[in-house]
């Protein structure tokens, strides 16, 4: 159960921080726990809801440290831990990286059921029902209040709803991201298209697509995917922007055997076959759409906003060259993301490490990952709209920090900043499923002659049976 | 030539069949030449190409722009040297391994016949019979949890090194060109006095040379194709086989690099190939029949 | 995949070594203790190799049976009968994977069995050339095999691929390759057997150099022509090889991973590559249940083992 495939970047890294500043906030989370800790010095307190006494001499092994390929992250990585080092100076923090994506679902799986993962382990959103299969993480509910994690006010409850079960938390977010429509500009300057205003219904995407492919050389209007399960993922996002459903509302049954599920199809058998819009490439994966957008022979496709990032950053491409609108239709749109869990079974002490880590490098306006001078300092990407999950006040000061230090033309997000499409989770069972409507995708994309009601019918007894299976 | 082959020498000697043989050499010269080594030009050339050219539509067969970075972009995020470096090491222990566990085992079963051992060649055997990718996940868990020792393998050439040694097929191999080793010979030179050990040194190992090149290449091109197995076992990327690196890499980088990618890291197998391509085809062919 | 050789007496082995010596004949009580210490010596010798067995594959070839009768979950590990087969059978895409292993085997065998074999045989009948061609065929067998699967995948692409290009220049219709649902299996076995048919190739030459040129003149005084010499002649003297071959094929491509898995995505058009073992990697490490992997596994063990046995005994058969 994970878009782990589905979302190669590693997110920590990608959108990373900060120049060497003072820890306000971590100094006066410090102080409010020998505040609270009066009577108890030495090693930590037994109370789950006291923070960590700084005095503390633990050791937490951590994973998604970034690469030595990723030089600049890996310097604020190490600028980060020196920090901390100052509020918690027996903290030792073991970085364990990873070249690829941090997670890739064979090596996850087997490191879950080998119990082998580190203390604070990274995982997407949707691996919460596998991990707690595999008895891996801990409930952190205890431990995590306003006082370890001050500003947990701020955080967008659907985003912590997802790392949630029973109402227990296991797991603090890293980053989040909602899809929509991202576009090459270039291209859509080149077919008379109006950069500033992507399409925002499917029809006027099938247009602008038609537009696009008409400049010949290779060039495909609008792409999807349609293999290793990132295929049945877009087909989820299709559903959600017209309203759609995959699962109903019991969980029980396929809710895309239906008008939506064959408006999907047929829009999309339609831009492929009579408008050949869609490039003669098929079962594409996580990974080649960004591939054919970064070189100019694709004018959209489905994406969360990071992925402009990891184009630029590993493709070679240039931001000017990007822009995003929502996703079309509007309905709702796949919303996902990533976070750390903590391994069961380890000390109080060491859980209480780990969330004062994650919250300096992940949770702090203004630190961390969040500090945007400093990203900008070293020449990574500021200004691209997501990872965002804070309400509030921290979202004004986040916001503010962003805009004032953007490295690229936030202008370009503006469409999609504007229009904000409720986020959809992703349906129970995601994988299995996804590997169904894999079948839906590649059976429009590959087959002329596809009978789509057939596909959609087939699919859906699937699915049926894959629900049943639990 | 001198073995008289399918085709008869006096219908070449005519001038038909020399105008034929000829045709038919040619033509099959030419074909394997464009289907081997085509789609390595093809690589090779690729890798040149700069990022438009090498996803354009026609693609161009002499590449129009000249992007040598390329190579060095791929060498850098790739790490070749590491990769490479620790397929060797995984190859040439497990091949370390396979040579001395198997062939003494082989050497037991087949000359010393000791009790059980018609049992334990058959329950070796019977692993043949059951696939290695059905065998991955409880092998995964073994190595994990090694029981009675209680060790962790994951990381460590042992995981790679230590299942190696259960090829049955090599085993049998040794086994059927052992059996084919006159005993009076090995019972001679025990009546003399030699150990089973120099027996199998001084006897056995010497005229088995053939069969062991062969296991040998066996061993060595076991370790470099395999795939799934040291993915699942070596998830430290610094300890990872050129196999699994290069896929890790294939999604983050675009086509060019890629291509170069592919290119740098089948050079060093191919030159040590075309170095040594007579002692491993011999190897490989006098093993299998020749004698 | 490897390919097997076999291999005949060695000859000469017996001018190389000395004669044997005359022996006194030894005692009873002697012969009992060297019986014994030859036992010891000889489990000395196997010790080694039988302990690598026995953890890496005797046990978890049990395990593998335990594992397809349980569950894990959250809480513990339980007994669940055959829930794990029927969740297995159940799927959908069970019968389509069986289908298209069935398919694979097959494509693999007319192409990746016989071109081999065809190649071998013309190769054995040039006079000159024959290393060159040698090394050809062989060449691919030491690229890194990822490395020629994504070169495969470059090469087949629709667009900027060179397959289509050739297509063009040969005014012949362009094809979807691995992206239409007929041909994605096919252009699978064409990639796998380009990668691996070096060492096939290598182990027929070797054989067919071992045949007597005398049969082919007989033949030939019978009045046989090519291809008659070739079923009367090549065939039946090299069918030891080739019968060994044939097993060692159709178990290797029924576990066909990394071709398909990296060319197509594992599943393909329309699930058209879906492969058994493909499945396997997808319940155990994309879905995470080992059970119905395990389930899976044991249906694909029985098969093969089935196919092993109907060999066994066919060989024996024709033997006796």
């Amino acid at each position: 159960m994970r878009t782990a495939r589905l979302r190669r970047t590693r997110r920590t890294g990608a959108i990373a921080v900060v120049s060497a500043l003072t820890l306000t906030a971590l100094a006066a989370c410090g102080t409010s726990s020998s505040d609270n800790g009066s009577g108890n010095s030495g090693s930590g307190s037994s109370d789950p809801a006291a923070p960590l006494n700084p005095k503390t001499k633990v050791t937490i092994t951590i994973d998604c440290m970034p690469p030595a390929a990723k030089a600049a992250e890996l310097k604020e990585w190490k600028e980060d831990v020196a920090e901390f080092h100052k509020t918690y100076p027996n903290v030792t923090i073991e970085g364990r990286s990873t070249p690829g994506q941090c997670l890739e679902p064979p090596r996850f799986t087997a490191m879950l059921k080998a119990h082998s993962q580190p203390d604070v382990f990274y995982t997407y959103f949707t691996d919460l029902p596998q991990v707690l299969d595999n008895d891996g993480a801990e409930d952190i509910t205890a431990y995590v209040t306003d006082k370890t994690v001050p500003l947990l006010k701020d955080i967008d409850p659907n985003v912590l709803a997802s790392l949630k079960h029973d109402g227990k938390l296991y797991g603090l977010p890293t980053s989040n991201y909602t899809m929509g429509l991202l576009i090459n500009r270039k291209l859509f300057q080149q077919a008379g298209l109006d950069p500033d205003n992507p399409p925002r219904t499917w029809d006027e995407v099938r247009a602008a697509a038609k537009k696009i492919a008409g400049l010949g050389d290779g060039i495909a209007g609008f792409g999807e995917y349609s293999a290793a399960n990132t295929g049945g993922w877009h087909f989820t996002a299709h559903m959600y922007s017209r309203g759609g459903d995959i699962v109903d509302a019991t969980g029980k049954k396929a809710a895309f055997d239906n008008a939506t599920g064959r408006e999907v199809a047929r829009t999309l058998h339609a831009m492929r076959w009579e408008d050949d819009s869609m490039g003669k490439t098929q079962l594409l994966k996580w990974g080649d759409l960004q591939k054919q957008i970064a070189t100019d022979k694709l004018g959209m496709f489905l994406a969360a906003p990071d992925d402009i990032a990891y184009m630029v950053q590993q493709l070679g491409a240039k931001y000017e060259n990007f822009g995003m609108g929502p996703i079309p239709g509007e309905k709702a749109t796949l919303a996902g993301g990533n976070n750390y869990m903590i391994k069961k079974g380890i000390s109080g002490d060491k859980i209480k490490a780990a969330i004062a880590w994650l919250n300096f490098k992940n949770l702090t306006v203004g630190k961390g990952q969040f500090d945007w001078a400093r990203t900008k300092a070293d020449n990574l990407p500021v200004g691209v709209p997501q990872p965002n999950f804070w309400l509030g006040e921290s979202k004004k000061k986040d916001d503010g920090a962003r805009l004032a230090n953007a490295t690229m033309p936030v202008a370009n997000f503006k469409t999609f900043m504007d229009n904000p499409v409720p986020g959809k989770a992703e349906p129970p069972k995601a994988q299995e499923i996804y590997k169904v409507l894999d079948n839906v995708m590649s059976g429009i994309l590959t087959d002329k002659d596809a009978d789509i009601d057939k596909l959609l019918s087939t699919a859906a007894d699937q699915v049926d049976q894959v629900l049943a299976n639990q | 030539m001198s073995t008289r082959t399918l085709v008869s020498p006096a219908q070449l000697a005519r001038p038909r069949g020399k105008a034929v043989y000829r045709t038919v050499f040619g033509l099959v010269v030419t074909g394997f030449t464009l289907v081997f080594l085509g789609p390595l030009y093809w690589m090779i050339s690729s890798g040149f190409k700069d990022s438009q050219e090498v996803v354009r539509t026609p693609p161009t067969w002499v590449p129009q722009s000249f992007a040598p970075d390329n190579y060095s972009r791929a060498w850098e995020v790739m790490d070749l040297s590491t990769l490479l470096f620790n397929t060797l090491y995984y190859a040439f222990g497990a091949l370390a391994f396979q040579l001395v566990l198997d062939v003494a085992a082989a050497y037991a079963l087949s000359k010393l016949r000791p009790v059980l051992g018609k049992a334990i060649l058959g329950m070796m055997l019977a692993t043949l019979m059951i696939p290695a990718t059905v065998l991955v996940v409880p092998q995964y868990l073994t190595v994990l949890d090694v029981p009675v020792v209680q060790r962790n393998l994951l990381d460590t050439p042992w995981a790679i090194w230590l299942p190696s040694v259960t090829n049955a097929f090599t085993v049998f191999l040794l086994k059927r060109f052992f059996d084919s080793i006159p005993q009076e010979i090995l019972d001679a030179a025990a009546m003399d006095g030699a150990s089973p050990v120099r027996i199998l040194w001084s006897i056995v190992l010497p005229v088995s040379r053939p069969i062991l090149g062969v296991v040998s290449i066996f061993a060595v091109v076991g370790i470099w194709k395999d795939f799934l197995w040291p993915m699942l076992t070596l998830p430290d990327p610094s300890k990872q086989t050129l196999n699994v690196g290069i896929y890790s890499l294939s999604n983050g980088v675009p086509v060019n690099v890629l291509i170069a990618a592919l290119t740098i890291a089948s050079l060093p197998t191919l030159l040590l190939f075309l170095v040594f391509q007579r002692n491993i085809m011999s190897g490989l062919t006098a093993g299998g029949l020749k004698g | 995949m490897s390919a097997p050789s076999l291999t005949k007496t060695p000859a000469g082995t017996s001018r190389r070594t000395a004669p044997p010596r005359p022996a006194g004949r030894p005692s009873r009580s002697e012969r009992f203790s060297r019986g014994l210490r030859r036992n010891l010596t000889a489990h000395g010798f196997l010790i080694g190799a039988v302990l690598c067995f026995a953890v890496f594959s005797w046990y978890p070839m049990i395990r593998e049976f335990f594992l397809a009768f349980q569950k894990t979950e959250a809480g513990g590990t339980h007994w669940v009968g055959l829930d794990n087969l029927r969740t297995v059978v159940n799927d959908p895409a069970f019968w389509q994977a069986w289908r298209n292993t069935l398919l694979f085997t097959l494509l693999a065998l007319l192409i990746g069995f016989a071109v081999p074999f065809l190649v071998a045989i013309v190769i054995n009948e040039f006079r000159h050339g024959q290393g060159y061609l040698r090394l050809l065929v062989y060449l691919p067998v030491m690229l890194p095999p990822v490395a020629s699967v994504l070169l495969f995948k470059y090469l087949y692409d629709p667009g900027y691929g060179l397959l289509n290009e050739i297509l063009r220049f040969l005014h012949l219709p362009e094809q979807q390759w691995l992206q239409d649902p007929d041909l994605a299996m096919p252009s699978v076995v064409i990639a796998a057997t380009w990668m691996n048919m070096g060492g096939a190739t290598l182990i027929y030459l070797a054989a067919l150099q071992g045949i007597p040129g005398e049969l082919y003149e007989a033949a030939e005084l019978d009045g046989a022509g090519l291809l008659r010499k070739i079923w009367h002649v090549t065939i039946p003297q090299t069918r030891l090889i080739l019968s060994l071959m044939l097993l060692m094929q159709i178990i290797a491509t029924m576990q066909v991973f990394i071709e398909p898995f990296l060319l197509t995505g594992g599943a393909g058009p329309e699930g058209s590559t879906t492969t058994v073992v493909y499945l396997i990697y997808q319940y155990a490490f994309n879905f995470n249940n080992y059970g119905a992997a395990a389930a899976l596994g044991l249906l694909l063990l029985v098969l093969l083992a089935g196919f092993s046995a109907a060999y066994a005994r066919l060989s024996r058969a024709r033997d006796e």
